[in-house]
């Protein structure tokens, strides 16, 4: 029925099959869009946050979907600016997964601001020296960059493109998102650095106060890297989801080898800055405001030094070596264990760089302040991850977005 | 106005709080949340969902019987002077809603243009700020009590403890009127420093050598709370036990509090 | 015009494109945000004119000084006002939350008749003179049956115009049961009458004394006047004054204290002598005092002829310090240090009431504390205990009384006091509960309630409740839904405590006598009656000789003809302070032999022989292996008003959760039930059982359970009603043989996990 929106060369599922996906992912959808409505509606009482846990669950989710998209500018970055022509064949996706991730962002900080109707008091009363005003215009910036990326996919469905008007913008579009991939890698350096500062100058809380250069700590610059390091697996982690939903090779080896590879060095030379950022701060930086570094693993139910071993070890130096390693990155499923152990580790990196800041004792006399989201909170978090579901189906089914597909999946 | 600030010196507003004569009687509390509208809700016994800018903690020695000895410590908001004013919240709000004034060293906090991110909540480390989790609602024929002095803080915003700065400014006013360019020690005091049946906060200028808590602030017990983050808080505790002192900052095993180099 | 494709989407660009660009969506945008700040139902107070009107508390007892800030015709806040005896410009947190019992939704609001069950708290409104009527004519009823004696009146203190207009009407009509609720003034009015034949209150010259022994007594927990209290504490830190607190938990008194000596519970009279004996056996008192104007400190010949033991050498036998180290759990040197430091003191001060002085306590205690006073002869000086004569500025002509008054007012009071049996007691309304529901038919048919919570305040709640079941009539006067108030068949609702003129007697505690003023600082915003004009007006109905023994029109004119002369100072300063000197030692006392009697006739006897023990608390320690005791906490008010929501609010979280109220036990004694911190417990004593949590406390002794008093509530506002557990529903009255006093310091009790 719509398979004059569906791409030349390629086969899709039937409509029905992809309606009941969509109605089944979007039921999800609506339950989040319902809690989003409670929160905006009855306001944040909704969430089990308190005045010691500010930021919760979805802030979170916030800072790691952000980390995860660091895929688009970082992919985009070695294509365009690097030269590596390979990646052509997986920066549609990188660029899909980058704009899904950076609006859910956009969406969540909309839900998580006790005032959204005056969140944009952050553009006009900005204080310059706020990491988050950085980050607001950053991500906005940024957002807008992804946008104009994304726009040429869509006009590249084949009735889109039939509209001369628009066959020629994307054209054109094309032709100069170079300088868009540039000013988006920009851009996002600086505000995945921002991010990583939101915690790092935090010189009230000695978990997250990272020293560093000029204005900026530590984690601004780990914050950067650790995107660009990670995102690019995480990428690789949603084509191999897709692929297996698909049942059909999308990229091809080499470029998932390439980019692979490129995240492991990533990932090997951060994981080094991260734990001497690490043996810094619990040497120096904690000491010198009277804090042992277990002070901030015992003492409570939840944050051990197995949180720390999980980011480092499991999450940084394990997957760095497999992606490394030519032998064991070309293992599918070594590359593919080293892959999900890469996002876990980054994903526990921005948990414990929001919550667990949150949750540290700071005042002598004061406790372990202990937190789980409550529904609403959860539904929230999920409804990114069904908007992303949906958002992808349906530039998968009716967008151009792996170059490769017809020639790896011939349609008889 | 402009003219009569600039013709006084800049003045570090802050407290002095005798922990020795401190009862833990809570009156300072009460007088505060009467004083600016604080509003209450039906459970105030989940404590991290209380507003209460003046908020008296318990601290204890925790040792064994009979040995145990408890102390109350009031926490208003510290107006921490950072270094050169960026306080831990003033530096991370993106909206500048909160400042910290050069003038009276008093960190302000603008309710109608906090937009609710919480950021500096995160970074003060006393958690002197507070969230508006729900709409303050005041029974029937209670709003009756509310002070005109205080605006009332709407639901999804930010707010602390102002050292009582309406009674600073109307302290400022009558001085205008009088044709006076500063205000007396007495005529600007904060409603918890008059409340306190114990007397034991001091409030005053900390520049000014002629109000008390100049001296009080020099007492060789005096501390500070967390002074080693370098929030550099203009509010002062005293107290005779060291066990007290100690337990105003985190310290490492071999380290004595007095040795460690703080300014004042 | 054709639209295509193409011009629709050019059309909707424009559109699209037109819009951001025009001021639109940024007016929109600007006006959203301005609604956030301006939304309707975020309150904006109005403003006004502003100015203060001085008043004195009635809130509680510690009457303190106020000022009340108002904008135009609201009342905002309540603080201290300066200059004013004993508070001098404080206020406690009750006082300073107070405006909120004003405008609070618990303020009764017209005069309510019971349409439920008793105790359902379902009634409806009625006009004033069908209310007014209805009391007349019960009471005409009773009185022409030759019932007069049983009309009961209870309220909190005895002094003052109000209760005094009580306490005269149930004379006229023929009762002598006019009743005050108990507290610890009630143990030092018997022993000054015992020891120094005086009717007196307590006065304590704590800010001159400069060495405070204090037997269990909350110095900073609601003890006498709280801002009085505070103020002297840190005037006693700042002078040096040492402070001993014996107690078997670390209160904040104990806190505060420059010692905190741990004492086994209900053995402070043992401590006392045990302090005596040091201080007799080193020669250490005062020897003026003792040997010139004391009495039985030696041995002396009773009535019979008989030589009797005198004070000294029954301490100098009975309270070696070993012993007394025993059976109190101090160690003997430290009761030797203590002793003589107290001793060489200038002006030492040994004070009793335990907590809040909610409960009186054994007479013995008082009698053992006060005798430490006497042995440094600190008594009637600066820095001393005095006894200061009770308030008579009310100065009103005696009632004639008609045959029915008399032959009524001989009759014996229900509560036993003041008969042969409790010769010194005046008030003894504990007791009260037991004489109901023990008779057939109830003692007390009318019972008239103003200021007191009797049924949540006497000890051991669910008697008191059944008692209250049997009275055929009760008729309270309060401003605010209490306990007591859903028990009653009427409520002639009193102005609220700022809404009204009232005399306040002396600052509980304070060592000059002072009268203050109490006045209206806003009009009543409800169809209520000053209960002065409710009791006249009463009287008046009453008709005959009732009538004429209240002569005055309403109640202001009666308040300012009692105040004669002293009214314009009062109405102008806030306050009036009677001349007093103290008269010196010669003339101070008022026993026969006009001396400062050791060992008071009553009990000499019982001390000889039983000696003093500490009072055995009730429950058999097998089934009830712990021991829970009551405690006082300045946070929680415990008297007849509870908490406004503001003082709700300070309530820190290991005293109450929720609804959950948290008891304190060592951990040792968690370890031995099993229980941990926060846990849910059964809490049982041979009252009743109730849920709680565990908070695991070390400040206090092991094998103890002490409870916050003061929660509980079974009515007021949503703030405070239903929250925790009402301590005096766990605890019974141990009553004293000697002084019919409540004795009971605690109860034996088990805790088990729920
Ligand atoms: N120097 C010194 N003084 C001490 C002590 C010490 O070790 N040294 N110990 C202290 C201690 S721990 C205590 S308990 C006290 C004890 O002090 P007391 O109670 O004075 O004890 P006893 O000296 O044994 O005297 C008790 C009196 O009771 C009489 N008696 C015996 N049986 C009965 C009876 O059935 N009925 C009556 N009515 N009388 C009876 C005895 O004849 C005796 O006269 O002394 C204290 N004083
Ligand atoms: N033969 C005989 N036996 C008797 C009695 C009798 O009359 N004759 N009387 C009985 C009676 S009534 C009693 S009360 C008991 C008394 O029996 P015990 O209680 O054994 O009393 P004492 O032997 O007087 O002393 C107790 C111990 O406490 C120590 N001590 C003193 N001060 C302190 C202190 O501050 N801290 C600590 N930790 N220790 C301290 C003393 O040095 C001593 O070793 O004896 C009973 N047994
Ligand atoms: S009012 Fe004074 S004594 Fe009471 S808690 Fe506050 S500072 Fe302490
Ligand atoms: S105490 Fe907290 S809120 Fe107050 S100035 Fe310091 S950091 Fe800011
Ligand atoms: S919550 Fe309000 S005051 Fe705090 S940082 Fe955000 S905008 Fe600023
Ligand atoms: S200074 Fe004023 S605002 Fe701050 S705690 Fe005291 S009463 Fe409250
Ligand atoms: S002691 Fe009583 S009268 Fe005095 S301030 Fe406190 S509540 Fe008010
Ligand atoms: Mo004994």
């Amino acid at each position: 029925m719509d398979s004059a929106l569906i791409p030349k060369g390629v086969q899709r599922c039937s409509l029905g099959k992809f309606t009941l996906l969509i109605a089944v992912v979007g039921a999800v959808l609506l339950w989040g869009v319902y809690a989003m409505l409670l929160c905006w509606i009855k306001g944040l009482n909704q969430t089990n946050m308190n005045d010691y846990y500010g930021f919760a669950l979805w802030i979170w989710a916030d800072l790691a979907v952000i980390a995860l998209g660091g895929g688009a500018f970082f992919t985009g970055f070695l294509k365009y600016i690097v030269g590596k022509d390979e990646l052509k064949n997986i920066i549609n996706y990188a660029v899909l997964i980058g704009f899904i991730c950076y609006s859910s962002a956009l969406l969540i900080l909309a839900i998580d601001i006790g005032q959204p109707l005056r969140g944009w008091f952050i553009f006009w009363h900005a204080n310059v020296h706020s990491m988050l005003t950085e980050v607001a215009f950053c991500l906005s910036c940024y957002f807008a960059v992804l946008t104009i990326e994304y726009i040429p996919l869509i006009l590249e469905n084949r009735q889109l493109n039939k509209v001369p008007f628009f066959h020629h913008l994307a054209h054109n579009m094309h032709g100069i998102m170079a300088v868009f991939a540039a000013t988006g890698a920009f851009l996002s350096f600086f505000h995945q650095g921002s991010l990583g500062g939101v915690s790092g100058v935090l010189f009230g809380r000695p978990f997250g106060y990272r020293e560093g250069v000029f204005v900026w700590p530590w984690t601004f610059f780990l914050f950067t890297w650790s995107a660009a390091a990670y995102g690019p697996s995480f990428t690789l982690m949603c084509t191999k989801i897709l692929e297996k939903a698909s049942g059909k090779q999308l990229v091809k080896d080499n470029v998932v080898d390439l980019l692979a590879k490129i995240s492991g060095w990533m990932i090997l030379t951060y994981i080094i800055a991260k734990i001497a950022d690490t043996l810094y701060w619990a040497l120096v930086t904690a000491p010198a405001r009277g804090h042992t570094l277990m002070d901030f693993y015992s003492n409570n139910p939840v944050y051990g030094i197995w949180i720390l071993v999980l980011e480092i070890v499991l999450g940084g130096i394990i997957p760095a070596i497999i992606l490394v390693v030519p032998g064991t990155r070309r293992n599918g499923y070594l590359r593919m264990t080293a892959i999900i152990l890469g996002v876990i580790g980054v994903s526990v990196n921005r948990w414990v760089m929001v919550l667990q800041v949150m949750a540290v004792p700071v005042m002598p006399f004061d406790f372990w302040a202990m937190y789980y989201p409550s529904w609403q909170e959860v539904a929230t978090t999920i409804l990114p991850v069904a908007y992303g579901i949906i958002l992808i189906a349906l530039s998968y089914r009716y967008l151009p977005i792996f170059p490769q597909e017809p020639e790896l999946n011939p349609v008889d | 106005m402009k003219k009569a600030a600039d013709h006084t010196k800049p003045k570090r507003y802050g407290m002095v709080i005798d922990l020795d004569k401190c009862t833990g009687c809570g009156a300072c509390m009460v007088a505060c949340f009467a004083e600016n509208n604080i509003p209450f809700k039906k459970d105030e016994s989940e404590k991290l969902l209380s507003i209460t800018w003046m908020r008296v903690y318990k601290l204890s020695n925790k040792k064994k019987y009979p040995d145990t000895d408890i102390c109350y410590l009031p926490r208003p908001c510290m107006h921490c002077e950072g270094h050169e004013g960026h306080s831990p919240c003033v530096s991370v709000c993106p909206a500048t809603v909160t400042d910290y004034s050069t003038e009276t060293g008093i960190v302000s906090q603008i309710y109608t243009r906090c937009f609710g991110c919480r950021y500096c909540m995160a970074a003060c480390p006393y958690h002197a700020r507070y969230f508006n989790w729900w709409d303050p609602v005041w029974p029937k024929g209670m709003e009756k009590m509310l002070s005109p002095d205080v605006s009332v803080r709407m639901r999804g915003v930010v707010e602390k403890c102002s050292f009582c700065y309406h009674r600073y400014q109307r302290a400022k006013d009558k001085a205008y009127v009088e044709g006076r360019t500063d205000v007396e020690e007495e005529e600007y005091q904060t409603a918890c420093t008059q409340a306190c049946p114990a007397r034991a906060i001091t409030f005053g200028d900390l520049n000014n050598p002629k109000h008390k808590v100049y001296e009080l602030k020099q007492d060789p017990h005096a501390f500070r709370l967390l002074e080693r983050l370098g929030t550099n808080p203009k509010v002062y505790y005293v107290s005779s036990r060291e066990w007290v002192r100690k337990s105003g900052d985190n310290y490492l095993k071999h380290e004595e509090p007095g040795h460690i180099a703080t300014k004042h | 015009m054709k639209i295509d494709r193409r011009s629709f989407l050019s059309l909707g660009l424009g559109v699209a494109a037109g819009s951001v660009l025009s001021p639109l969506p940024w007016k929109l945008t600007d006006d959203l945000s301005i609604w956030t700040q301006t939304w309707p139902w975020t309150p904006v107070p109005k403003d006004g004119a502003v100015h203060y009107v001085h008043s004195v508390s009635t809130l509680c007892s510690g009457g303190c000084g106020i000022q009340v800030r108002k904008v135009d015709d609201r009342a905002i806040k309540i603080e201290g006002m300066e200059g004013y005896p004993g508070s001098d410009g404080k206020a406690c947190n009750q006082c300073l939350a107070g405006i909120q019992k004003l405008y609070g939704p618990d303020h009764i609001q017209t005069p309510l008749k019971r349409v439920g069950n008793r105790g359902e708290g379902r009634f409806a409104p009625i006009s004033w003179d069908e209310a007014m009527s209805m009391v007349a004519e019960q009471l005409k009823k009773l009185r022409t049956e030759g019932k007069s004696q049983t009309l009961g009146c209870v309220v909190e203190r005895e002094y003052g115009t109000i209760p005094q207009l009580f306490k005269r009407f149930a004379k006229v009509y023929g009762s002598p049961n006019f009743m005050t609720m108990p507290s610890y003034l009630d143990g030092y009015e018997q022993i000054f009458k015992i020891m120094q034949g005086e009717e007196a209150i307590p006065g304590f010259d704590l800010e001159n004394a400069d060495y405070i022994l204090s037997f269990g007594s909350g110095l900073v927990e609601g003890w006498g006047s709280a801002p009085r209290m505070f103020q002297a504490n840190s005037l006693w830190k700042e002078k040096g004054v040492p402070v001993v607190q014996f107690e078997p938990r670390l209160s904040n008194t104990a806190a505060k204290a420059t010692q905190w000596v741990p004492i086994n519970p209900g053995a402070e009279a043992i401590l006392a002598l045990g302090l005596a004996h040091v201080i007799i056996k080193e020669n250490l008192f005062h020897y003026d005092f003792v040997n010139r104007y004391s009495a039985r400190f030696e041995a002396w010949e009773d009535g019979q002829g008989t030589e009797q033991k005198g004070f000294k050498d029954r301490v100098l036998d009975r309270y070696d310090p070993r012993y007394v180290s025993r059976v109190t759990g101090v160690p003997s040197s430290q009761i030797e240090k203590i002793a003589r430091e107290f001793a060489k003191a200038e002006s030492p001060i040994a004070l009793c009431g335990r907590g809040a002085g909610h409960t009186p306590g054994a007479i013995f205690e008082f009698h053992a504390v006060h005798a430490l006073n006497g042995l440094v002869g600190n008594i009637n000086r600066k820095g001393g205990v005095w006894a200061l004569p009770k308030p008579d500025y009310i100065a009103w002509p005696e009632p004639a009384l008609d045959e029915v008054a008399k032959k009524g007012g001989d009759t014996p009071r229900v509560d036993g006091a003041g008969t042969e049996t409790y010769p010194a007691a005046s008030s003894l309304t504990h007791r009260l509960p037991a004489m109901i529901n023990d008779a057939e038919e109830s003692p007390i048919q009318v019972l008239l309630v103003h200021g007191a919570n009797p049924c949540y305040c006497l000890p051991d709640t669910e008697t008191v409740r059944a008692a209250f079941e049997k009275i055929p009539c009760i008729v309270s006067f309060a401003s605010h839904m209490d306990e007591t108030a859903l028990m009653a068949d009427l409520i002639l609702p009193d102005h609220g405590h700022l809404e009204k003129y009232q005399d306040v007697p002396a600052p509980e505690g304070l060592s000059v006598p002072v009268i203050g003023l109490a006045r209206p600082v806003v009009a009543p915003l409800y169809d209520t009656r000053h209960v002065g004009d409710t009791v006249i007006q009463l009287a008046k109905a009453m008709g005959g000789g009732m009538a004429d023994s209240f002569p005055w029109k309403n109640y202001e004119e009666c308040l300012r003809k009692t105040l004669g002369q002293h009214w314009k100072t009062m109405e102008e300063k806030g306050w009036f302070s009677p001349d007093f000197s103290g008269p010196d030692w010669n003339e101070a006392f008022e026993t026969p032999t006009r001396n400062f009697v050791f060992i008071p006739e009553r009990y000499g006897k019982d001390t000889e022989e039983a000696g003093v023990s500490p009072i055995e608390v009730e429950g058999d320690p097998i089934t009830f292996p712990m021991v829970m005791i009551p405690f006082d906490h300045v946070r929680i008010a415990a008297g007849p008003v509870g908490n406004a929501p503001f003082v709700m609010k300070t309530i820190e979280d290991t005293l109450l959760r929720d609804k959950d109220i948290f008891v304190q036990v060592h951990p040792k004694t968690a370890g031995k039930a099993g229980l941990e911190e926060g846990v849910l417990a059964v809490l049982s004593t041979p009252k009743g059982s109730a849920k709680v949590r565990v908070h695991v406390y070390d400040g206090i002794q092991p094998g103890l359970v002490a409870v916050p008093r003061g929660l509980g509530r079974g009515s007021g506002d949503e703030f405070m009603a239903d929250k925790g557990v009402n301590v005096n529903r766990l605890i019974g009255p141990v009553e004293d043989p000697v002084s019919g006093l409540n004795a009971a310091w605690g109860i034996r009790a088990n805790l088990t996990i729920a």
